[in-house]
């Protein structure tokens, strides 16, 4: 049997919230032995969050910490503490990576920066990850990806014209920035491989997000021009919005290509005539007359279920696509067959749902086994399995508390 | 830190940033485009809106730190140099339709058996395989069939996407990582493999696991402008400023709720709000609001009273009290205000690369991260169509100048 990819690489994970343990999920995934820290005192965020399983919430029951922390050996520390401090470092001689997502400073308040890392493992790769970098004014500056979104300008556009803007869902640059980490993480291991040499890695989860809004940024640092929202407008397709069906807040996303795609759609909804109608004879002719188009439009998606709305339409070659809700999601007979879905046994809950690996590799695939552990769980597994501590030490350690 | 590294990437408007986040990190990327450029080329906004397959700014927001070569993939004769050039590569990146690759005799079987070494990465909207493989995609359908479109948006209108196209960028940023995984495991095996990245599973990640709310048995998330509605409650993250607006993370709970504490101390301070506001159970408040000791009417009061004092300052000024009193709160801000942002220019972030040929220099999105050992440097400008043919069907391939201009005649290259 093949081992699997990353069965060689090892991590001691201090990242919390949603974008660290976002990077670290897919290195687990794929093999590698990812050791996630947490305290007793200042449990991680992501278990306050909902969605939650079942009611009323609980620290083990949180959805999105289950699902970022998958597969990982989770155990309780004290880094404040001299004692939990040092079982820190010894974890540190036996990593590859690590990784930590504090405000920055944190590390270094704590005695635990890169250089006394690399003083005890010379090779050590250290990823710092924050919200706008570990330099600046701005260094300290703490919170979710909905504050980094707003400052780096998806808050402002995402939103209709005439109204004051929405914003994407939630956090989003921490959505965002973990395939940056990851990344980042996979060709520094690389780089190590062939020389040697080990490094710290600075990496602020605005400044990687900006690269979603690159065409935007360059349209203002070469032309001058402030783009704002545009609502659900595409400067191409057209027609191109998001339709009402039948139902309680059920709609329709659709983008029309090319003139043949609006061929197909006029065919479906009734209106062949609109294909040869010169007021939709061309894009910029359908944009023009995009509010007699859409009423059109529109007048037949209400009349629909929208999945069969979606159907009809990609049946006859027009990229439409249901706005998915979760159940819709769970259901998808795609993500059905890509098997994106699992349920992992879990202690308390019998099974958690959990998605699996966003891509497929065809000889080393993902195994997507353990649920996120509860909190401290693996305390004595990483210690005598991993550090070789003997029962006189952690017993030890307990005393000191330094397991909190 | 991939300097060792060539990359084939073969990437259309699905995915290119894939292959620059590789060449960010030092790789050699080749991007190969049909004779007469690619069609991302074709899609603005351009520079100074002149229309022209080398001014495109779709084009340079991802073909940076790329070379780029044309070349027919559907004659025979281009699907040969692919061949050969992809005997040597280390990756080769492609977004066709499932099937297509194959088709060329370019699929990842065929090239494996030239080059078993190869990671080969495909890009799709839905995956290789499964019942979606072969449907009609575009950035707006991918964000719907991937739920963060029904999430997002004002309630009483339809669901809304952001106005930068995201879908395949989470896709491209998604396959770069997964390509790395492959490169890992290869050096221990020898071997490559077929990387299959899916844009729609790789969106869901912007659900905030909400993807998995049904199968967990709780409330979906439903749009509300500025926040979000979650089952009875409702939650709001943008509040209005003088010239502009906020965003706040109005949130309850043991990590939370000190921020929020702090934030109504600042209210109340300021005058917009009475000392039993202020002094609420900004910890415990979720389960009040759960048990009923506390109502969403009482928390809309509240909210209001936030916003009658925010809308009385400036972004700016709001940015500098949330920074002295360690509060969750930022500006909503314009793209001209990101690339004014003071933390950024600290930080050295933005990046000009020279294009000689439009005479200018042009400020760049800067690196995505900062590693010590190998800082990731802007080496080269987007290519221009066919740029580097001569360059590369040179030393790559070695045909001499009179074969290449024989292929261009042809419309090989």
């Amino acid at each position: 049997m093949t081992a699997a990819a990353l069965a060689d690489v090892k991590v001691v994970d201090l990242m919390w919230a949603i974008a660290g343990p976002a990077a670290t999920r897919v290195l687990a995934d794929y093999g590698a032995t990812v050791v996630r820290i947490e305290s007793t005192t200042r449990t991680d965020i992501c278990r306050t969050v909902a969605p939650f399983r079942d009611m009323p919430p609980g620290p083990e029951s949180a959805v999105l910490f289950h699902n970022v922390n998958t597969g990982k050996h989770m155990m309780t520390l004290d880094l404040a503490s001299a004692e939990g401090r040092e079982v820190f470092l010894d974890l540190v001689r036996w990593a590859d990576v690590v990784t930590e997502a504090y405000t920055a400073g944190t590390m270094r308040a704590l005695g635990l920066d890169y250089d006394t890392l690399r003083a005890v493992n010379p090779g050590i790769i250290m990823l710092s990850t924050c919200l706008m970098g570990q330099t600046g004014p701005l260094a300290s500056f703490a919170g979710f990806g909905n504050l980094s979104a707003s400052i780096t300008g998806f808050g402002h556009l995402c939103g209709w014209p005439d109204r004051a803007p929405a914003g994407p869902f939630g956090a989003y640059t921490d959505y965002v920035a973990p395939r940056f980490s990851l990344a980042t993480i996979l060709a520094a291991l690389d780089h190590r491989r062939r020389t040697g040499e080990g490094q710290y890695i600075d990496l602020a989860q605005g400044e990687a997000s900006i690269h979603f809004l690159a065409p935007a940024m360059l349209d203002y640092t070469v032309n001058g021009r402030v783009q704002g929202p545009t609502g659900n407008d595409d400067s191409e397709a057209a027609p191109h919005g998001v339709y009402p069906a039948a139902g309680s807040d059920r709609w329709l996303a659709l983008a029309v290509r090319d003139d043949a795609q609006f061929a197909a759609l006029a065919g479906v909804i009734g209106h062949a005539d609109l294909a040869r109608d010169p007021r939709f004879a061309t894009a910029a002719a359908r944009r023009e007359h995009r509010a007699a188009l859409d009423a059109l439009i529109a007048d037949w998606t209400r009349q629909h279920d929208v999945h069969a709305a979606e159907r009809v339409l990609q049946d006859a070659g027009v990229a439409a696509a249901v706005c998915a809700n979760s159940a819709d999601m769970a259901a998808d007979p795609q993500l059905v067959h890509r098997e994106h879905f699992r349920e992992l046994a879990h202690p308390t809950y019998g099974t958690t749902p959990v998605e699996g690996s966003r891509f497929r590799l065809s000889r080393t695939p993902a195994v997507v086994a353990g649920a996120a552990p509860t909190l401290g769980r693996d305390n004595q597994d990483v210690l005598t399995t991993i550090l070789g501590y003997d029962e006189d030490r952690i017993t030890d350690l307990v005393i000191a508390g330094a397991l909190g | 830190m991939l300097s060792p590294y060539r990359v084939l990437d073969l990437t259309n408007e699905r995915g290119q940033l894939c292959g620059q986040i590789l060449g960010d990190l030092g790789a050699d990327v080749i991007q190969i485009e049909p004779p007469g450029g690619s069609p991302v080329r074709r899609r603005g906004p351009f520079v100074d809106d002149v229309p022209h397959p080398d001014r495109s700014l779709q084009w340079w927001a991802c073909n940076r730190n790329k070379r780029g070569v044309t070349l027919d993939l559907d004659s025979g004769r281009g699907q040969e140099m692919l061949r050969r050039l992809a005997a040597s590569a280390d990756f080769l990146i492609e977004s066709e339709t499932p099937g297509v690759q194959a088709q060329r005799g370019l699929g990842h079987d065929e090239l494996a058996a030239l080059n078993p070494r190869l990671v080969y990465v495909s890009i799709t909207p839905f995956g290789q395989t499964g019942p979606k493989a072969h449907w009609a995609d575009s950035d707006l359908v991918l964000m719907a069939a991937s739920g963060p479109l029904l999430m997002t948006g004002d309630e009483d209108r339809a669901p809304l996407r952001v106005s930068v196209p995201q879908a395949y960028l989470h896709a491209g940023a998604e396959a770069a990582g997964a390509a790395l995984v492959a490169n890992h495991e290869r050096q221990r095996s020898g071997q490559g493999q077929h990387v299959d990245v899916s844009a729609q599973q790789a969106i869901a990640l912007a659900t905030q696991s909400y993807v998995l709310a049904s199968a967990a048995g709780f409330f979906d998330a439903q749009r509300m402008a500025g926040g979000a509605k979650v089952g009875p409650f409702t939650v709001r993250f943008v509040f209005p400023a003088s010239d502009g607006h906020v965003s706040i993370t109005f949130l309850f709970g043991p990590s939370a709720g000190p921020f929020t504490r702090r934030l109504m101390h600042y209210v109340h301070e300021e005058g917009f709000c009475d000392v039993a506001t202020r002094d609420k159970d900004w910890i415990g408040f979720f389960e009040k609001l759960m048990n009923g000791d506390e109502t969403m009417t009482e928390l809309e009061r509240i909210k209001e009273t936030v916003a009658d004092c925010t809308r009385t300052k400036t972004k700016a000024a709001l940015m500098q009290i949330a920074l002295e009193r360690d509060l969750l709160m930022a500006p909503v801000a314009t793209t001209r205000e990101v690339v004014a942002n003071a933390q950024l220019g600290h930080r050295g972030y933005w990046q000009t690369l020279a294009h000689p040929e439009l005479g200018r220099d042009v400020v760049y999105p800067g690196p995505f991260a900062r590693p010590s050992a190998m800082p990731i440097r802007y080496r080269r400008r987007p290519p221009t169509v066919g740029e580097h043919n001569h360059e590369i069907y040179g030393s790559q391939l070695g045909l001499g100048a009179d074969e290449i201009a024989a292929l261009a005649t042809a419309g090989v290259i």
